[in-house]
């Protein structure tokens, strides 16, 4: 890996879960040859197919027709991945975490796919669309641990 | 699209041992959950869910054990997770489901978990 960012040719499909394998080839294709081991790349690949998902369910139904956008840049020391959809804004940092012990006394089938995200990537932003940018925009960014 | 198989056959003591093939994600855990379901209506409540041949799992899969154990659990059975492959194994590991559920190397060692607690 040079200092050079690499840049993955962005990729747009319609929001369907049988998408979803597509979604986690490209991100794999693009963080393959990175300084992170396989446990933190299948944690990227995990967190953005969880991510797409949750869009795909809640936001995007509201807009079946619209398109999302992934974009990936990849240097030597960050992996950032961005996620645009023009959907009604939901942002995932406003979901109360689950206490993993309560999750499991109740029982509750769901509602774990952000806290896996939060748990594998090391920074979550999100900004929503506005008059000149009008794509809400989800940020995820992993960091190389030794990087300098 | 994601493929995602199952196949069923039946072990010692009324043990059904469910084996998982392809991606198991929020596309395809709907037809897992349809098919467990119709498992445990069908009177399975012993059952081990064979992960060797699994090579991708999200949340919406780990969502679909959750939404039966409390269920085999009542009928004095249980749904024990075997033979995951490390970045599998992961995903259950980053949520900590052990404390839920039993995960063994290996489905011969899930069998004898079973027959440990006749």
């Amino acid at each position: 890996m040079t200092n050079n960012p690499y840049h993955l040719t962005p990729l747009r499909i319609v929001p369907s879960t049988e998408n979803l394998e597509r979604i986690r080839a490209y991100i794999a294709s693009a963080i393959v040859s990175t300084f992170l081991s396989e446990v933190e790349r299948n944690g990227i690949i995990l967190a953005v197919d969880e991510a797409c998902a949750n869009l795909f369910t809640h936001a995007v139904a509201m807009c079946p027709t619209s398109v999302i956008e992934l974009r990936i840049v990849v240097t030597e020391h960050v992996v950032t991945i961005e996620i645009r959809d023009q959907s009604a804004a939901f942002d995932l940092r406003d979901v109360d975490q689950p206490d993993m012990d309560d999750y499991f006394r109740e029982m509750r089938p769901g509602g774990l796919g952000i806290a896996l995200i939060r748990r594998v990537m090391d920074q979550i932003d999100y900004v929503p669309a506005s008059a000149d940018i009008p794509f809400n925009r989800l940020i995820l960014r992993k960091h190389h641990r030794s990087a300098s | 699209m994601s493929t995602f198989t199952t196949t069923v056959r039946h072990g010692e003591d009324g043990v059904v041992i469910i084996a998982l093939h392809g991606y198991l994600d929020a596309h395809t855990a709907s037809e897992f959950e349809r098919e467990l379901r119709a498992l445990i209506q069908g009177g399975a409540s012993r059952i081990i869910v064979d992960f060797s041949d699994l090579e991708y799992i999200s949340s919406a899969g780990l969502g679909v054990f959750m939404v039966f154990i409390e269920d085999v659990r009542r009928d004095h059975g249980d749904i024990l997770l075997a033979s995951m492959r490390e970045n599998v194994f992961s995903v259950f590991d980053l949520l900590g489901f052990q404390v839920l559920f039993t995960i063994t190397t290996t489905v011969d060692q899930a069998q004898q978990e079973f027959r440990s607690r006749r």
